[in-house]
């Protein structure tokens, strides 16, 4: 077997995939051109109807609603000549389960999350591939024998079976139809999987495409894929070492479960398009403690390389001490323009879980949700956005009530820590209140729920909120324009400040640079913005900390990101439970973006990458451990050549090395980016990292497409 | 203590040496090259742009104290990525006492010096004994050419550079190719024939025409007037060097790369 990570550094393009690439050439082209979707159908099933008639309770309609979805779809299996992993999705809609009344009377007083069903969550993949569906059914009918006066648990059992035979039943459709083509190759691989473990890397890709595919159809979204190069390893390696598969065929059939990932996407609900939690994590630590890099971590970022597709987005777990080639072949990736891989610091993440409760061995085993929040695949029901603390808008109501009333520096600090405490209070309250509908089929899929005989929706070994701490840069920086030229050299009068912030700053303009301008900024590894950023977030753990119930067994992990926040608290969005903020102390006027995630200020004059990572090495990301990556926008030109890619890659490689928690590179020129604004059709396939993922940049709506730009504008 | 004047601190300055760098832009430069892309560094006192974003004063006073202090916070970084601190401009031998003193004050950082060549000879000694590698410009090697393009002789350009060769430094000779200008194969053979047995030449470092170059002029009140056609094609002629046996290599141009996202 070839060594990969012997290949040197600057060797002859060692991104590049072995297998001779015509065939999924093609298909990739199809499948941009959605040649796929004639298959569509418009008709949806009427699960409805059938519900109500029988009167069946929410668990049953759940089981229902997969088993019918999976009949329709059984009904017309596509297989295209050149399939060699199959089942597509043809049926648009997922139907509803309850009629809108009796749906809104059901979840009255109820706090619904997003759109209402589990989302954002991850599988135990490799458990349910190594069972297999008939191994999963008799951990059902085992614990049947356990529960029999237990109504209930009854009840969850039977519709996860039912659900499993309907995995079954469609997968035996592909079959039929494989074998009415004469495909007894595909037909032999349904024949086995995913019913029981997959005999070699082929069943094992289709296996998992099957099981995840159906999870949407049950209106799950952001269906995470896991540390995909962890569980479908001993497959490959098996193949491998038997010689069964080459390294190159063993690339292509990788190539085609990736762009199989691409041909759903466009029916997942989502925000913007490419919002869709398609995640996988590469890499890190494996659940004893080794290395857990293997011949498939290398593989998969090359197979991404190939594919330059939006899905599945990368992830990639490494440390301080992590082969400098390995991080150049993910910047080859990053090169690519599609905003993955996004890292992740095992050495500061895997302590801080540890000592917010999870098991050592879990914390090893951690991926991320649809954007960046850590969580333990198959073990963790955490609802891991629940909402975001406005850090601008607890320093705002600081700043102006304290100045207002003649307050010192100290008094504005606690104003502000105050109204985070309080700002969280109400996120956690309203979640108390929170109500999972139950997810026969995801909890197959889940460790524990079977053999426990429990929903998921009930609950798993972890059940942790995550809110995210959004807008940290801009509100240090306000906070440090007012201790400085307030407090400091009395440069400015109170009053004069506020005049200007109730104004929007409009006829105070030299005054607004002097703000935005002159003041200590994050991201100059300035010692005074800095402490104050690291106070928000002290402030912000202090909260979270002192909730020692959410209310469903677990406790409140505060994050770093923004998510869409940094957009919605400047500009405010209808139905947010989050204080949206005027114009704001650090020269910021009212609308104008804060900065997504960890990023300086969109208006701050900063020197660099260095310094913007030297800044965000200092937060205590031992206390703030949700997730949320510093995020940088590099011009397409940083990657001019072999040098200076390495150069990105060992930037990456000081990202750790400063004890930084999660970064995320994004390429793209400014030129693009503005004729694509102006000439969508020519820039059909430009890629951008909106926040925690990747989408189509003419897909998405203005407001955005100016923050891209104007996130570009400020670039490094 | 001495004090200088920067009129910028770029950090993973990707083409400015080895390794991760961060570049002081030193401000104030006797030469007034037609294709000059950073019309802020000729003035040596901070001046005002007017920018889309509204006006900014440009150039900054540091101490050698300050700067030192400034790069040594990531000396650490630097080292531990093969790089450094390189001094740009401008034309840094207009500083360099400055230099030298931030040099001494710096925490065992590699050092380049990115120089025209066109100063005092004083300056360049005084610099040779802290620099480890020079980015040495070498633009016309005629002389009325020269002048014309450059408003400067380049006789203590060269002689500084044979000065230079004979300290025992290490230098990059950088050759910006322009259009019709300096990419002729008569000038490019004879910045071969000039460097080729200089015994601290590392390599030749061709830098191909930046189409931005007059990107800042309107900003400072500058109207950008090159000597040249900018639209002619530029030649990238690697050939006379190849052919006097002289280690060269094209840099990677800053320009952005046009091509759309591959499908």
């Amino acid at each position: 077997m070839r060594q990969t990570s012997d290949v040197p550094l600057g060797a002859a393009e060692p991104w590049l995939v072995a297998f001779d690439t015509n065939r999924l050439d093609r298909m990739k082209s199809r499948v941009r051109d959605g040649e796929h979707k004639r298959f569509r159908k418009d008709t949806v099933p009427d699960v409805l109807s059938e519900c109500d008639r029988d009167g069946l309770s929410w668990p049953r309609r759940a089981a229902r609603l997969v088993r019918r979805m999976c009949e329709a779809e059984g009904q017309h299996p596509v297989i295209e000549s050149d399939d060699r992993i199959v089942v597509l999705r043809t049926i648009r809609t997922v139907p509803p389960i309850y009629d809108p009344q009796t749906w809104s009377q059901l979840t009255k007083d109820r706090t619904l999350h997003e759109l209402g069903p589990i989302s954002n969550i991850c599988a135990n993949w490799g458990m349910v591939l190594s069972q297999g569906l008939e191994g999963r059914r008799q951990a059902a009918a085992k614990a049947r024998e356990s529960v029999q006066d237990d109504p209930d648990s009854l009840e969850f059992l039977d519709c996860a079976i039912e659900t499993i035979e309907a995995v079954l039943a469609l997968a035996n459709s592909y079959v039929q139809e494989a074998r009415r083509q004469g495909r007894n190759d595909l037909a032999d691989i349904l024949a086995h999987v995913p019913a029981h473990r997959p005999r070699c890397f082929h069943e094992a890709l289709q296996a998992l495409r099957i099981l995840h595919a159906v999870v949407w159809m049950g209106g799950h979204y952001h269906v995470g894929l896991g540390r995909f190069d962890q569980y479908m390893w001993p497959y490959l390696k098996q193949d491998l070492d038997s010689g069964r598969l080459t390294l190159a065929a063993a690339e292509e059939l990788l190539a085609e479960f990736f762009i199989s990932l691409n041909k759903d996407s466009d029916l997942y609900p989502g925000v913007q398009q490419g919002d869709n939690g398609q995640s996988l994590m590469l890499g890190g630590t494996s659940r004893d403690g080794a290395d857990a890099v293997n011949e498939l971590t290398w593989m998969a970022i090359r197979v991404a390389h190939y594919t330059n597709m939006i899905d599945p987005k990368i992830n990639l777990r490494f440390t301080p001490h992590t082969d400098l080639s390995l991080l150049t072949l993910a910047t080859q990736l990053t090169r690519k323009g599609l905003g993955f891989p996004q890292y992740s610091n095992d050495a500061v993440i895997i302590p801080a879980l540890v000592k917010h409760g999870y098991e050592l061995e879990d914390a090893r085993d951690y991926a991320v949700a649809a954007c960046w929040e850590f969580l333990i695949p198959g073990k963790g029901m955490e609802v891991v956005n629940i909402g975001a603390v406005s850090m601008p808008a607890a320093v705002d109501a600081g700043i102006r009530k304290g100045l207002g009333q003649g307050e010192n520096f100290e008094q504005i600090c606690q104003r502000t820590a105050e109204d985070i405490r309080q700002q969280l209070q109400q996120l956690v309250d309203a979640y108390r209140k929170l109500f999972l509908p139950p997810a026969p089929y995801y909890s197959v899929l889940m460790d524990g729920c079977l053999e426990r005989a429990r929903d998921l929706s009930h609950g798993l070994k972890y059940n942790n909120f995550g809110v995210h701490g959004a807008g940290s840069a801009n509100a240090a920086d306000a906070l440090a324009a007012v201790r400085r030229f307030v407090f400091e050299d009395k440069s400015v009068q109170p009053q004069e400040l506020l005049a200007a912030l109730e104004a929007n700053f409009e006829g105070y303009e030299p005054f607004r640079r002097k703000l935005a301008e002159d003041g200590p900024k994050v991201g100059n590894n300035d010692a005074a913005a800095d402490a104050l950023m690291t106070k928000l977030f002290e402030w912000f753990a202090d909260a979270c900390e002192a909730i020692q119930d959410n209310g469903r067994g677990g406790r409140v992990r505060p994050g770093t990101g923004s998510a869409m926040y940094y957009v919605w608290l400047a500009r405010g969005k209808e139905g947010m439970r989050e204080p949206a903020v005027g114009a704001t102390a650090e020269g910021r006027r009212k609308g104008e973006f804060l900065s997504a995630n960890l990023a300086p200020s969109n208006n701050a004059p900063i020197r660099g990458p260095i310094s913007v990572l030297q800044s965000f090495a200092k937060i205590p990301y031992r206390r703030v451990f949700n997730g949320g990556p510093i995020t940088m926008e590099l011009s397409g030109s940083v990657f001019s050549d072999a040098e200076a890619v390495g150069k990105v890659a060992m930037l990456v490689r000081t990202f750790a090395q400063l004890g930084c928690q999660q970064l995320q590179l994004n390429t793209v020129n400014l030129e693009t980016l503005l004729d694509a604004k102006k000439h969508p059709e020519k820039h059909k396939n430009l890629i951008v990292r909106v926040w925690g993922w990747s989408g189509y940049f003419c897909e998405l709506g203005p407001e955005y497409q100016d923050h891209v730009i104007a996130r570009h504008i400020y670039a490094m | 203590m001495k004090s200088g004047v920067v009129f910028d601190i770029r950090e993973f300055a990707l083409h400015d040496g080895p390794g991760i760098r961060t570049t002081v832009f030193l401000k104030g430069c006797p030469l007034r090259c037609s294709w000059c892309h950073n019309p802020d560094g000729w003035i040596r006192d901070p001046q005002i742009i007017h920018g889309q974003a509204g006006d900014r004063l440009i150039g900054k006073d540091y101490t050698s104290e300050e700067l030192a202090a400034l790069l040594n916070e990531q000396a650490d970084i630097l080292r531990a990525n093969e790089g450094g601190v390189t001094f740009s401009g401008g034309e840094p031998l207009e500083q360099a006492e400055f230099v030298t003193e931030v040099c001494d004050r710096l925490d065992n950082l590699h050092i380049v010096f990115d120089t025209s060549g066109d100063g005092t000879e004083t300056a360049l000694r005084l610099v040779a004994e802290k620099v480890d590698l020079f980015y040495y410009d070498l633009k016309l090697i005629d002389s009325t050419a020269h002048r014309h393009f450059t408003g400067a002789d380049n006789a203590p350009i060269l002689s500084n550079l044979r000065l230079l060769s004979s300290l025992g430094a290490s230098f990059v000779i950088r050759v910006p190719l322009v259009p019709g200008v300096t990419d002729t194969d008569e000038n490019l053979n004879a910045i071969a024939e000039t460097v080729r047995n200089l015994p601290g030449l590392v390599r030749v470092d061709l830098l191909p025409y930046n189409r931005a170059a007059g990107g800042k002029y309107s900003n400072l009140g500058l109207k950008f007037c090159p000597l040249y056609d900018e639209q002619r094609e530029l030649r990238l002629n690697a050939e006379p060097f190849e052919r006097h046996r002289v280690p060269v290599r094209i840099a990677a141009s800053d320009m952005p790369i046009r091509k759309p996202v591959p499908a």
